[in-house]
């Protein structure tokens, strides 16, 4: 039928080939790039199995293809997390923190990490350590959601809830300040190197872990598609079809925790991807259809992530920059554009 | 038994406390309401409460004798559609897209309307003037045709009751005749009840069936003659002096 031609008249498979083939490359030169360069042969020859020198499998198989792992489901939980908190908000500056999901992770993470020296616990970076920090920044997180569910009830307009969100933020950065106060150096470097962010350091069922909570988290925000594209069109529309707005709100922010609230805690408070992926991929699609839109946000995510993580990593150097300071230089200008760009259109 | 379509009973509106009361009208399909009153008074209020966008204190609402609190929401929604008077423009949201979300109780788990809506938002783009509009972006059409993207995306929804908040307050006197005009047809070709709310008084007078007016102190209806004849229009404005002239229909 005519219509169903012109309606599908603008073809996204271009696009969406041009970013999985940067997506592909990236992806390839992160594995390639590090404090040991691996050459293209010799990685190709570890990936199929053939024979490899030792150090280019140890490498690969224990430290780059899982930051690598790490990275790509990062760049996507974030970016689908930030795409639907700026819809369910109307606002192009919201993202995973703005609710103060991070600041509830954070504050989990503090009160675990100095707090375990007084159980007895020796801070030593086991895996009861590392699994600790990531069950204390989930319960944060989810402590953080479900306060905001309680809620949401209350506070009609959004723009209550974000307020809200950033009273909660001023809240746990208080509270997280008074325990630095009281803790010991070593502890405090613990917590500090995890504000940093970092996708190394996880192991194989750290990362199955992460990847069973955000796998649901992603099927979940696609499944939000449909009422996504209606809120977009204002919340008196959307309540006149009959959209049960506080199951839908309850339904995103499910997604979003499930998604941010996972990735921080594994990762660290990772800033900016949120707001400014969302964006990008705005501008390369032009178009507000949540159907084009989660999968352009996510494939996006991912490619930025995983170019951001190989930034950090810079080819040669034997120290790393922190994920948060590269993420904040490809964050900012395009916060800062799009400000500039809404005053001045 | 002769029943209006559409009955307000005795309605109180407000959140926590009554900010107007005693409304009772009534209203039919294939009739054109205008809903005037002054600023503040409660029209917006009013016509979300009908849309059940928004809750009301007390009275009752009834669709064709059904009361609507005993309706769920997605099924109302196919009784009574809702414009409102600033709905956020989406950028890069085509035309077709924002029309066919009207569609929503009636799509796939996407959003993806069938082929029989689709071929209806493109009929319905037709008869509201946005022939040629499908692949627009919506977030740039001009307040005219938004207005009229709007009403087709209402249109799509096939509710028999349609209530738009202000759909011309922000027009110019062009597009204000072209939308007026396209609502009072609608109303008499495709028998809608049309409720809507203006501040043009004189317009309303010549194009509408019947105005639901909220006085300062006091609601009243009626058809635009039986209003002028009783006075009810100097009613409106009790302490400002303005005097209703009979004759040019509007305040002097």
């Amino acid at each position: 039928m005519t219509i169903t031609r012109l309606k599908f008249r603008k073809s996204y498979t271009a696009i969406y080939a041009a970013i999985a083939v940067a997506l592909l490359i990236l992806t390839i030169l992160n594995l390639i790039l590090g404090s040991v360069i691996i050459p293209p042969g010799e990685l190709l020859a570890s990936l199929t199995g053939s024979e490899a020198p030792k150090y280019v499998n140890d490498i690969l198989w224990n430290f780059r293809i899982p930051k690598v792992i790490t990275a790509l489901l990062a760049g996507v939980a974030l970016s689908v997390c930030g795409l639907q908190m700026q819809t369910m908000f109307r606002n192009p500056l919201a993202d995973p923190f703005i609710l103060g999901i991070s600041s509830g992770a954070g504050l989990g993470v503090a009160l675990f990490v100095m707090g375990s020296s007084a159980f007895g616990l020796s801070i030593a970076g086991g895996l009861f350590f590392n699994l600790g920090i990531a069950a204390s920044a989930w319960a944060g997180a989810a402590g953080v959601t479900l306060i905001i569910l309680l809620v949401s009830h209350r506070l009609r307009e959004n723009s209550s809830l974000l307020i809200f969100g950033i009273m909660i933020g001023s809240v746990t950065s208080a509270i997280i300040t008074l325990i630095q106060y009281f803790s010991s150096s070593s502890e405090l470097k613990a917590f500090v190197t995890w504000t940093m962010g970092s996708f190394s350091g996880l192991t194989n069922s750290q990362i199955w872990i992460l990847s069973l909570l955000v796998v649901p988290g992603i099927v979940l925000s696609v499944y939000n598609i449909k009422e996504l594209n209606i809120l977009l069109q204002g919340e008196a529309y959307a309540k006149s079809l009959g959209l049960n707005l506080q199951a839908t709100r309850r339904r995103i922010l499910i997604a979003t925790t499930l998604l941010a609230g996972s990735v921080t805690a594994f990762c660290g408070p990772i800033g900016f991807i949120g707001i400014a992926v969302p964006h990008i991929a705005r501008l390369f699609f032009k178009n507000a259809d949540h159907k084009v839109l989660v999968p352009a946000t996510a494939l996006t995510g991912a490619a930025i992530m995983v170019l951001t993580d190989m930034v950090a990593q810079l080819p040669g150097q034997s120290w790393v920059i922190p994920i948060n300071t590269v993420s904040a230089l490809i964050g900012v200008p395009v916060i800062l554009f799009i400000i500039m760009r809404s005053k001045f259109s | 038994m002769n029943q209006a379509n559409l009955i307000l009973n005795s309605l109180s509106l407000g959140y926590d406390k009554d900010i107007y009361s005693r409304i009772s009208a009534s209203a039919n399909y294939g009739e054109m309401v205008a809903l005037v009153g002054p600023n503040g008074i409660g029209k917006s209020t009013l016509l979300k409460s009908i849309a059940a966008i928004q809750s009301f204190r007390s009275g009752e609402i009834l669709i064709d004798a059904k009361n609507i609190s005993a309706i769920s929401q997605k099924v109302l929604s196919t009784l009574i559609s809702f414009v409102p008077s600033q709905s956020p423009k989406a950028l890069n949201l085509s035309v077709f897209d924002m029309v066919s979300s009207g569609c929503f109780n009636r799509s796939n788990w996407l959003g993806e309307a069938n082929e029989e809506d689709k071929a209806l938002v493109m009929e319905t783009l037709d008869r509201v003037g946005l022939d040629g509009f499908a692949f627009r972006d919506s977030g740039r059409l001009s307040d005219g045709e938004f207005q009229r993207a709007a009403i087709a995306r209402s249109l799509v929804q096939k509710s028999g009751i349609m209530l738009l908040d202000e759909p011309t307050a922000f027009l110019d006197i062009e597009n204000k005749l072209v939308v007026t005009r396209l609502l009072a047809k609608l109303a008499k070709e495709e028998k809608r009840c049309i409720i809507f709310s203006t501040h043009d008084l004189q317009l309303a007078i010549k194009l509408c069936d019947r105005i639901w007016l909220m006085g300062r102190d006091h609601f009243t209806e009626g058809s635009p003659l039986d209003l002028i004849e009783n006075g009810a229009f100097d009613s409106m404005f009790k302490d400002s002096g303005l005097k209703f002239d009979k004759t040019l229909y509007t305040f002097i």
